[in-house]
């Protein structure tokens, strides 16, 4: 039997969408029942609780949830949120109900004995809610309390080897598309760079010393499946610069209608035979290639590998060999100056291991930031407040037309001192001599 | 991780906050960095780490962002009860 | 209850530690397949709605059967997966971006049965576990933050809505006949602790008043700088009010500069910010994060305000769906919802929805605004 009523949640069971109300009852449920016969850490009843809770706020519009800001494991400055309920004595299996981040493995692939080795630590310290995953990527383990917080840290890093993920003015734990490992499109060991990079910077991940946060994403390719462009400070973009491999045989399956076009993306409605003028020579947005019925020709020169015609004939057309990656910085969501997406910093630099290349940018800018970025100022806005020349300077790269859209609409050009013959100090009595006054 | 820091460099702290205490408990990492004007951010995070590490310092974390402060100090840890 | 110790000692935090370790490396957790092939895949194909053949150079095949997964899950789902995973798949599964779980085998039986056991079990309440879809021109799952479930200053609920839309766009889920991927995601504040500004349907909760102030408590529950300093507008500032005939140390909010985000209030449980009234949800819509012939793009608002209807949103839901249908309708094939809009003109995206254009649409927040005034006599009567 319920220990709260919960009609309006109730109504979330039905429809196809798989129904969080179900499984959080479910897991009340399995926590009732103790199959296991655990001595659990938190009230049994606590997930009772939180339905409680949640059905008020569904009853009232309002949340009950208060943040707090000193629990975490001793050490880190991240990787734990504190949460406490407004209504603790109605609530008081959720009056403390606590976040924990765990780091996830780049790509998200798991077995399954890591994974029941995760839930049984949380099932007999936590709440036995999740969330697979947190927007960042980190596995979210959602609700302990207190005393649980360096227990759960202790057999995650013992029994597991598993560290916590970042929060707070922290590295946020970085993360990758699935990349090589099952994508033809991936131009670099998106997992492999996550995975190093993450190691490299454990200090910067767990220990604050940043204005806000910074945010590292790892995309394979343009077609960006994790969203590195639109989420992450820094960005890790693949890309090549030689040739489209073309296989014209399969090209010419295409055209015939062999093959379904996009992979078969589109197979559920019928759009007419596929139309390899319309739905590639024209979308193409450089228009860098040509058909002649025989024959496709890509001029390279011109391609700006935006993945449109390798996104639609996959089986035809493959990514060049000369990889690498480019690198946009400053993305961010719109709080407070408005949303950013990265801005090209980097056209292209290698991906090999160890990544010297890249670290070398990345720690340039993190240099310049801690000292020039103001309390809570995401990269983004340091470089909107003082410029792309500075960050130019800063991290010793070259101007180059790709890094903007266009050059500059106004004259008001902040020449350095050093640019103009002669400097700044001049002679008055000279141009009095030309002048009078 | 931490290393040794010197006395003064925990003084230098801990007056810092001890001076501020009757405005506000915690700060942000750049505020420190006035403390050590001559040192670079990286060196002033080994200083707080360790200040941290050896339980005179605290985090303190709105999710969002982080600020430090000097154990148990501010109305929030009482608050929140989790002193 | 007994307490019952890992090992660890408060009273030496530093005894036994062990730190900075990170996450497992990614490879351990390949099924072999996966391992066999890595870099060296060929092509794809999706087979049918949710299931995707990759192939190697070699030859080798690895069928992925995907399917929505609620990002609120328990232990019990969790265990659930397991034992699917160790049925089929050789104990490996992995999670997309979009909190899709991807089930992975190497033979079309396997991938069969497989793909039949997921869409056959259901919980009590009537809701499929693990539907397949998700794949190619679908509305994909939606990315949400955590809402009433566990923040502090959500605007609207997260889970619970994302329940009501997809189950509105359901079939859309399980087909691909969208003209393009549709990405909805949802952030319960304009925080947008996860990121929605470049979804092609973008759901933003929004609070519409600024923060009461508790001056009973103000002074005594916060340190009222730090209240000040969190606010991203300066519209919070220190101040000496009369409460009960004493001078009390409390807080004064600029009311037009409140930009309503709740950073003071995590700062200060004395200036709550939630109002059931006043709360609901924008919709922003037309932003995309793939370079895929258009550039990245942000999202824009279609929608100023929408009330918080719970339990199920039915204007939210009725309104999204409504939006994807016209989309649906209109666009060409690989169009984004954003490229169509672009094409046909924000001024046809309003006729052709019927959604009403108010003054809360036209930009008005800092330099950002002019640029996306018009300046031009090009526009579409």
């Amino acid at each position: 039997m319920a220990k709260f009523e919960t009609h309006m949640l109730d109504e979330l069971e039905s429809g196809p969408w798989p129904s969080f109300v179900s499984d959080i009852k479910q897991e009340a449920a399995n926590r009732a029942a103790n199959p296991k016969g655990l001595d659990y850490q938190l009230p049994s009843d606590t997930l009772d609780d939180l339905l409680g809770l949640l059905e008020l706020s569904y009853k009232e519009k309002e949340t009950h949830w208060k943040h707090g800001g000193i629990v975490g494991v001793f050490g880190y400055g991240g990787g734990v949120i504190g949460r406490y309920c407004d209504q603790p004595e109605m609530f008081p299996g959720v009056a403390a109900f606590h976040t924990m981040r765990v780091a996830q493995p780049s790509g998200k692939y798991y077995n399954t004995a890591f994974l029941r080795e995760l839930c049984d630590i949380w099932d007999l310290r936590g709440s036995g809610l999740t969330n697979m995953h947190g927007s960042t990527g980190d596995i979210v383990l959602l609700g302990t309390q207190t005393p649980q917080l360096e227990e759960i840290f202790w057999q995650l890093t013992h029994d597991m080897k598993n560290d916590l993920g970042g929060s707070g003015s922290n590295l946020r734990t970085p993360a990758a598309c699935l990349g090589m490992s099952r994508c033809e499109f991936a131009c670099y060991n998106t997992q492999d760079m996550c995975y190093q990079l993450t190691m490299d910077y454990q200090d910067e991940l767990h220990r604050p010393a940043f204005p806000y946060k910074f945010k590292f994403k790892f995309d394979g390719c343009p077609n960006g499946c994790v969203c590195a462009m639109a989420r992450s400070d820094f960005a890790v973009v693949g890309t090549w610069k030689d040739d489209i491999k073309i296989d014209n045989e399969i090209v010419k399956a295409y055209v015939g209608q062999a093959i379904k076009p996009n992979a078969g993306a589109h197979a559920g409605r019928d759009w007419g035979p596929f139309d390899i003028e319309k739905e590639v020579i024209e979308r193409c947005p450089s228009q860098c290639m040509k058909w002649d019925g025989q024959k496709l020709t890509i001029k390279t020169a011109d391609c700006v590998r935006c993945m449109h015609c390798i996104n639609t004939m996959p089986k035809a057309l493959h990514i060049g060999d000369e990889r690498g990656a480019t690198i946009l910085l400053g993305a961010k969501a719109p709080v407070v100056d408005g949303a950013q997406l990265g801005s090209v910093l980097v056209p292209f630099i290698s991906c090999e291991e160890p990544y010297d290349e890249i670290k070398e940018v990345i720690e340039k800018i993190w240099d310049w930031w801690m000292e020039e970025g103001k309390n809570r100022e995401r990269v983004g806005e340091t470089m909107k407040r003082l410029s792309f020349q500075k960050l130019l300077e800063a991290t010793e790269i070259e101007p180059q037309p790709c890094q903007v859209k266009h050059p500059r609409t106004n004259p008001f050009i902040f020449f350095k001192e050093s640019e103009v013959p002669g400097g700044w100090t001049r002679d008055l009595a000279a141009y009095r001599q030309r002048h009078q006054r | 991780m931490a290393g040794a820091i010197t006395e003064e460099e925990r003084k230098a702290v801990v007056d810092f906050l001890n001076g501020k205490s009757a405005a506000k408990s915690k700060f942000y990492f750049q505020d420190f960095l006035q403390v050590f004007p001559d040192k670079k951010p990286r060196e002033v995070k080994k200083v707080l780490t360790a200040l941290i590490d050896d339980g005179t310092l605290e985090y303190w974390s709105s999710g969002s962002t982080t600020m430090y402060g000097l154990k148990g100090a501010g109305k929030q840890s009482h608050a929140e009860g989790e002193e | 209850m007994t307490f019952i110790s890992a090992g660890y000692d408060p009273k030496k935090p530093m005894e036994g530690r062990i730190s900075d370790i990170g996450p497992h490396k990614y490879n351990q957790y390949f099924p072999p397949v996966i391992a066999n092939n890595f870099g060296k895949w060929v092509y794809h194909e999706i087979l049918e709605p949710g299931v995707l053949l990759h192939v190697a150079e070699s030859g080798d095949k690895v069928y992925t059967v995907r399917v929505g997964g609620s990002r609120t899950m328990s232990i019990t789902h969790i265990r659930e997966i397991c034992d699917i995973a160790d049925k089929y798949c050789g104990g490996f599964v992995r999670w997309t971006t979009r909190n899709n779980i991807e089930f992975m085998c190497t033979d079309e039986a396997t991938m069969k049965a497989l793909r039949d056991d997921l869409n056959s079990r259901k919980f009590p309440g009537g809701s499929q576990k693990f539907p397949v879809g998700g794949t190619g021109a679908c509305v994909c799952n939606m990315i949400h933050t955590q809402g009433w479930v566990h923040c502090h200053t959500p605007a609207t609920d997260a889970s619970g809505p994302v329940k009501c839309v997809m189950d509105a766009l359901f079939e859309e889920f399980e087909n691909m006949r969208m003209p393009a991927p549709v990405r909805v995601a949802l952030a319960c504040c304009i925080n947008m602790c996860g990121a929605v500004h470049c979804s092609d349907i973008g759901l933003v909760g929004i609070h519409r008043k600024p923060p009461m102030i508790d001056h009973e408590w103000a002074d005594q529950l916060c340190e009222i700088p730090l209240a000040v300093a969190a606010c991203p507008t300066a519209a919070v500032r220190p101040t000496t009010v009369e409460f009960k005939g004493n001078k009390v140390k409390s807080i004064a909010i600029k009311d037009d500069r409140c930009m309503y985000c709740g950073n003071c209030y995590t700062m200060c449980p004395a200036l709550p910010i939630a109002d059931g009234e006043g709360d609901g949800i924008a919709i922003m819509i037309g932003g995309k994060v793939s370079n895929r012939i258009t550039w990245p793009a942000f999202s824009k608002v279609v929608v100023a305000y929408i009330p918080n209807e719970p339990p199920r949103w039915p204007t939210l839901t009725k309104t999204v769906k409504h939006i994807v249908e016209v989309y649906a309708a209109n666009a060409r094939k690989y169009e984004r919802v954003g490229d169509w809009a672009n094409r046909i003109g924000w001024e046809e995206f309003f006729k052709l929805t019927g959604l009403p254009f108010t003054e809360q649409l036209i930009d008005d927040f800092r330099e950002a605004a002019y640029y996306s005034w018009r300046q031009s006599t090009q526009f579409k009567f």
